[in-house]
């Protein structure tokens, strides 16, 4: 069996995919200069990783003193950025290495990828929306023929804004007609779910049979000639994120998806300590059940909201996908050079 | 009971009290929630696709086929004619039973076919399958230095393949008809 490093040596077309992928990471890092982001780089070995109740991050174990400490690998840069954003750095991205062990290598999945994540202070979700409209009218002006439009895996996408964007709610009422605002708890869920015809299991939770239904029939139709940014999404699925002012039931949470692919991920931020170790606490309890690896909340996180980190907004997004749309690439694969199936 | 770790390429689950194939499949994870395998799945009463996507660890139920080991024989136009070599049983298949092996066929291959009702609808092709070089550009001296690695081959079948340099023509190969690459020399 070859590697993709031998196949890469006699193919041309497979080996210009990597110059493809090396162009659009430069582009996306002009893209933040010239808006004055500062680019920083913060630890992928972490004490205490992030505590989203269905990521693994990966364990590993360093020497200090003679003596063996456990250490986990990030499954994003978040709690590190947000203390620079409380130690006075207004506007700040990074490009780095993320890990995601139970991310089983796929179509769409390794569990080693790259990660784009941006922070602006003074700033909310719809700001984060106009950062992402404009960096990709940036890469597609200077990609290829500088055409705002693609063609992915063969459907056009045309990357010029504005997007179209879609409340998780609307979208709920459009595509699955559901009323989201009276399924917002666990039994009423489950009951618009079964008298869809949904098979639901009592073990279930609200999160299971949300995005059952979310990636059976609201996914699908987000496959659009534009990408399209889904936001507003229930509370209790933004752990990160700020309520929204006028109803709490929703938070500031947005997600944007193109040919398919969900790219990323933007919350306007949450800034009250208490409730974000509260929150943590649920996740961390989360964990427990499900028999996740557990470990104590970072405490230096909530200590650098306690004093006083600006309200933001802020964004992580997969470079891979990205890269993939831009080079018609159906799978993660093929714009990487050591995909995890060559390793493991 | 089976569960969503049984879903693969080729599999039968009864699915709203229809038999359905599953045609393709792929892990997800969607943003911050747990996995979920994506599935393309045939109704094989009414022949129509439809995606379903399965929260992982779901229940399923298996549809159990009737297995039968026949031979390669033929191709006829878009069909592919089978001997079951027990009974002397012919068969003609579609392209659609075989789901992209048939380019992976030779004569007298062994293979398996899974019937419900009496009708094909799916093969169990064999993982590895030897061929016979019949086209090889010869090993150039420097190829090595130039650093190549791999060459275009061709198999008694028209089958081209990405092969080492140092297969010729005239040796049998082995190839991953899973991912159509070269396995080794037979």
């Amino acid at each position: 069996m070859f590697k993709n490093w031998q196949l890469l040596k006699d193919d041309p077309a497979k080996k210009e995919k990597f110059f493809q992928r090396a162009k659009i990471v430069s582009l996306i890092r002009d893209f933040f200069v010239q808006e004055d982001f500062l680019e920083v780089e913060t630890p992928s070995l972490v004490r205490l990783p992030g505590m989203e109740p269905y990521l693994d991050p990966v364990k590993t174990e360093l020497v200090i003193g003679g003596k063996a400490e456990g250490g986990y690998l990030v499954t994003s840069p978040e709690y590190a950025m947000k203390k620079l954003l409380a130690a006075g750095f207004p506007k700040i991205f990074q490009i780095c290495k993320s890990f995601r062990g139970g991310e089983e290598a796929g179509r769409l999945h390794n569990p080693e990828f790259t990660i784009l994540e941006w922070y602006r202070a003074g700033a909310d979700y719809r700001n984060i929306m106009e950062d992402v409209e404009n960096m990709f009218r940036h890469i597609a002006g200077r990609f290829g023929n500088g055409s705002s439009k693609i063609v992915y895996q063969g459907r056009e996408i045309d990357f010029s804004p504005p997007w179209p964007k879609i409340t998780v709610r609307e979208a709920f009422q459009n595509y699955a007609k559901i009323d989201l605002d009276t399924a917002l708890d666990r039994d009423s869920l489950f009951a618009a779910a079964a008298a869809k015809g949904y098979k639901i299991s009592p073990k279930e939770k609200f999160d299971d049979v949300f995005f059952k239904i979310f990636l059976n029939e609201i996914e699908p139709c987000l496959n659009q000639a534009k990408p399209v940014i889904v936001y507003d999404w229930p509370a209790g699925l933004a752990a990160l994120s700020r309520k929204k002012a006028e109803d709490p039931r929703y938070a500031e949470r947005f997600e944007v998806y193109a040919g398919g692919l969900e790219l990323g991920n933007a919350f306007s931020e949450l800034t009250d300590p208490e409730e974000q170790k509260e929150r943590l606490l649920e996740e961390r309890e989360q964990r427990v059940k499900s028999g996740k690896n557990v470990y104590g909340i970072d405490e230096d996180f909530i200590a650098a909201l306690s004093s006083g980190m600006p309200a933001s907004g802020g964004i992580a997004m997969g470079v891979d996908r990205i890269v993939m749309l831009f080079t018609d690439s159906k799978n993660i694969g093929e714009i990487q050079f050591f995909p995890a199936k060559d390793i493991f | 009971m089976a569960s969503t770790q049984d879903i693969k390429r080729g599999v039968v689950i009864l699915w709203k009290n229809d038999p359905h194939l599953v045609v393709e499949f792929e892990h997800i994870m969607p943003g911050k929630g747990s996995a979920f395998v994506r599935t393309k799945l045939k109704n094989l009463k009414s022949g129509k696709v439809l995606e379903n996507t399965f929260k992982v660890g779901e229940k399923v139920d298996l549809v159990d086929l009737e297995k039968r080991r026949v031979q390669y024989l033929y191709a006829s136009g878009d069909k592919f004619a089978f001997m079951d070599n027990t009974n002397y049983e012919q068969f003609e298949v579609g392209v659609e039973v075989l789901a992209g092996f048939e380019k992976y066929l030779r004569e007298s291959l062994e293979v398996i076919l899974l019937f419900s009702d009496g009708t094909p609808i799916t093969c169990e092709f064999p993982k590895k399958v030897s061929y016979k070089v019949t086209e090889a550009e010869p090993g150039v001296k420097g190829d090595t230095a130039s650093g190549r690695v791999t060459k275009e081959v061709t198999m008694e079948t028209g089958l081209k393949i990405r092969a080492p340099l140092f297969i010729k023509e005239g040796d049998m190969v082995i190839v991953n008809t899973e991912t159509g690459e070269y396995a080794e020399r037979a």
